[in-house]
C-alpha cells in the first residue's frame, strides 16, 4: 500500500497560525518591556494574535468533518486528559480568551494590565509548544516521536510571531520598526536556532530504529519533497532572512537601515520566515512515514 | 471476561479479499471503507520466491495508543477488552488515525467518523447468524476465540504454530499471525 499524509495542509495551516498567534503574543510582551514606546506595533501584534489563532480553530473544525457536522460534540474535547489534544483545547481556548480581552481593550484605548499580557505570553508559548506535542507523541512516525520537534515548532512560532508583527510593522509604523532593535534581534537569532534543530531532527530521525525514520528524512533531503525542502525551507525560510537580517544589523550604516530599501529589504526576509514557517508543518505533516508498513517486514 | 483475539495464517491466506468483503457486508460499509487491509510482499530467494498476502486489521491492543490519544473518549476500551469506536462522541480530528502504528483505522466517508474492526465475530458465539471474516474465509487462515482460555482453539493453535503479533512487542496486540 503507498501511504497517504493523514493530515494535509488545512492542519499545517493550523498548527502555523496557532503558532503565529502564540508567537505575536509573545511578541507583544516583549515590546512592551523594552519598548513601550512602539505603541502601535504592540497594537499590531494584539490585533494578529486573536485573528490567525481563530482562523486556525476554524480551520481545524472544518478539517473535523465529525464534529463540524455535530457542532455539540466538540463539548466532548475536554474528555480525556490523557491526550495532548485536549491540553491543547485547553490552552487555545484560554489563550483565545487573553487575546481577544487584550484586543478588545486595546481598542476601547484601555490600558491592558501587564499581568494580563505575560499571562498571554506563557499560553502563547503553551499553544505552540502544544502544536509539536499533538504530533510528538504519535510513536507511528519517527518524524514526529521525538522531543525536538515541540522545541523546533516552538521556535519556528516565536520566528514567525515576531515576523508577522514586524512585516506590517514596517509600513503601518517605520519609525517605530527603526527603533525596536532589541526586538529585531531577538527575531535574528530564532531562524539561526532553526536551522541547528531542523539538521538535527533530520539526524536523529534519520537514526530511528525504524527505517521509515531514514526514509522520511530521505523524502525531504533527496527525495519527492527534496525541492520544496531545499528551495523554499531552506533558502526562502531559513538562508535568505538570516543573510538579509544579518546584513542589515552588522554591515549597513544606521542611515541605510532607515531608508526605503532597508525596509523593503526587511519585510522581504520577514515574508521568507513566515512562508518558511508553513512550509516547515506542512512538509513535517507530508513527509512523515508510519513505522507499520515497515516493521512487519523485517 | 473474556479476552477475545484472533489468530491468521498468512500461510494459507490466498488473498482473495473474501474476508474484507463480508466485513463490509456485516458490517454495512461503505463500497470505501474496509476494516481490512491488505499488504503484500514477496518472500523468499530466487527462483523460490512466492508473494505472502498479510491482511492487518485493528489489533485490539490493551495499551492502544488510539485510546490514549482520543481527546473525546469516542474511542475507548468496550467489554471483553474489545476496542471500540462510539460514532456518537467522534469528531472526525483523524487524531487516532495517526497514532495507530498499524494504520487500520478509517475515516466514513458520509459521517467523517473514524472506525475500525469491530470485533463483530464475537456476537457469533452466542448463535448469532453473522457472516464474519472468520465464516467467510475459504482457507480457514482466521481463528477466533479467547486468549486466556488454554482450552480454546485459538490458544492451541498459538502455542502449536508459534504464532506472534505482526510488529513484535510494539502493543499488546491481540491478532497473532503465523508467518
Amino acid at each position: 500500500m503507498t501511504f497517504e499524509p493523514i493530515w494535509g495542509s488545512i492542519i499545517a495551516w493550523y498548527l502555523f497560525l496557532a503558532g503565529l498567534g502564540g508567537g505575536a503574543y509573545v511578541s507583544v510582551t516583549f515590546l512592551r518591556w523594552r519598548h513601550p514606546e512602539a505603541i502601535t506595533m504592540i497594537r499590531i501584534g494584539r490585533f494578529i494574535a486573536p485573528i490567525v489563532v481563530i482562523v486556525g480553530l476554524c480551520l481545524l473544525m472544518l478539517d473535523a468533518t465529525a464534529g463540524f457536522h455535530h457542532p455539540l460534540r466538540f463539548a466532548l474535547l475536554l474528555s480525556n486528559f490523557g491526550s495532548v489534544m485536549t491540553w491543547g483545547v485547553v490552552f487555545l481556548g484560554v489563550f483565545v480568551v487573553i487575546a481577544l480581552i487584550g484586543a478588545g481593550l486595546c481598542l476601547a484605548k484601555r490600558s491592558v494590565p501587564m499581568w494580563l499580557d505575560i499571562l498571554g505570553a506563557i499560553f502563547g508559548i503553551c499553544v505552540a509548544v502544544y502544536t509539536g506535542c499533538l504530533l510528538g507523541v504519535c510513536k507511528t512516525f519517527p518524524l514526529w516521536n521525538n522531543a525536538l520537534l515541540p522545541i523546533l515548532f516552538l521556535v519556528s512560532a516565536m520566528s514567525t510571531g515576531m515576523a508577522a508583527v514586524l512585516a506590517v510593522g514596517v509600513f503601518r509604523c517605520p519609525e517605530e520598526f527603526n527603533r525596536v532593535m532589541a526586538f529585531k534581534k531577538l527575531h535574528y537569532i530564532f531562524p539561526i536556532i532553526e536551522i541547528v534543530l531542523v539538521a538535527a531532527l533530520l539526524f536523529v530521525t534519520a537514526f530511528n530504529a525504524s527505517p521509515s525514520g531514514y526514509e522520511s528524512v530521505m523524502s525531504l533531503v533527496c527525495g519527492k519533497h527534496a525541492l520544496v525542502f531545499w528551495l523554499v525551507f531552506v533558502i526562502i525560510g531559513l538562508v535568505l532572512p538570516t543573510a538579509i537580517e544579518t546584513w542589515l544589523l552588522f554591515f549597513t550604516s544606521e542611515e541605510y537601515e532607515r531608508g526605503k530599501t532597508a525596509h523593503i529589504a526587511s519585510f522581504c526576509s520577514n515574508a521568507g520566515v513566515l512562508i518558511g514557517g508553513f512550509v516547515l508543518r506542512l512538509l513535517v505533516l507530508v513527509a512523515a512515514m508510519p513505522i507499520v508498513l515497515v516493521t512487519p517486514w523485517y | 471476561m473474556a479476552n477475545y483475539g484472533m489468530l491468521i495464517d498468512t500461510k494459507k491466506c490466498i488473498g482473495c479479499y473474501a474476508c474484507r468483503t463480508a466485513c463490509q457486508r456485516q458490517n454495512d460499509l461503505l463500497p470505501d471503507e474496509a476494516f481490512i487491509r491488505f499488504e503484500e510482499r514477496e518472500i523468499g530467494t530466487y527462483p523460490n520466491v512466492r508473494v505472502q498476502h498479510v491482511p492487518l486489521q485493528c489489533m485490539h491492543c490493551e495499551n492502544a495508543p488510539c485510546v490514549d490519544v482520543c481527546p473525546t473518549g469516542a474511542a475507548r476500551y468496550g467489554t471483553d477488552g474489545i476496542v471500540e469506536v462510539d460514532q456518537g462522541r467522534c469528531i472526525g480530528c483523524l487524531y487516532c488515525v495517526a497514532a495507530c502504528p498499524y494504520q487500520v483505522r478509517v475515516r466514513n466517508s458520509e459521517t467523517g467518523a473514524v472506525d475500525k474492526c469491530r470485533f463483530c465475530t464475537v456476537n457469533a458465539l452466542n448463535g448469532t447468524k453473522t457472516c464474519t471474516c472468520v465464516e467467510a474465509c475459504l482457507t480457514g487462515c482466521r481463528i477466533f476465540g479467547d486468549l486466556d482460555d488454554p482450552d480454546s482453539e485459538i490458544s492451541k493453535a498459538i502455542a502449536e504454530t508459534g504464532a506472534a503479533p505482526i510488529a513484535g512487542d510494539l502493543t499488546k496486540a491481540k491478532i497473532y499471525y503465523v508467518r
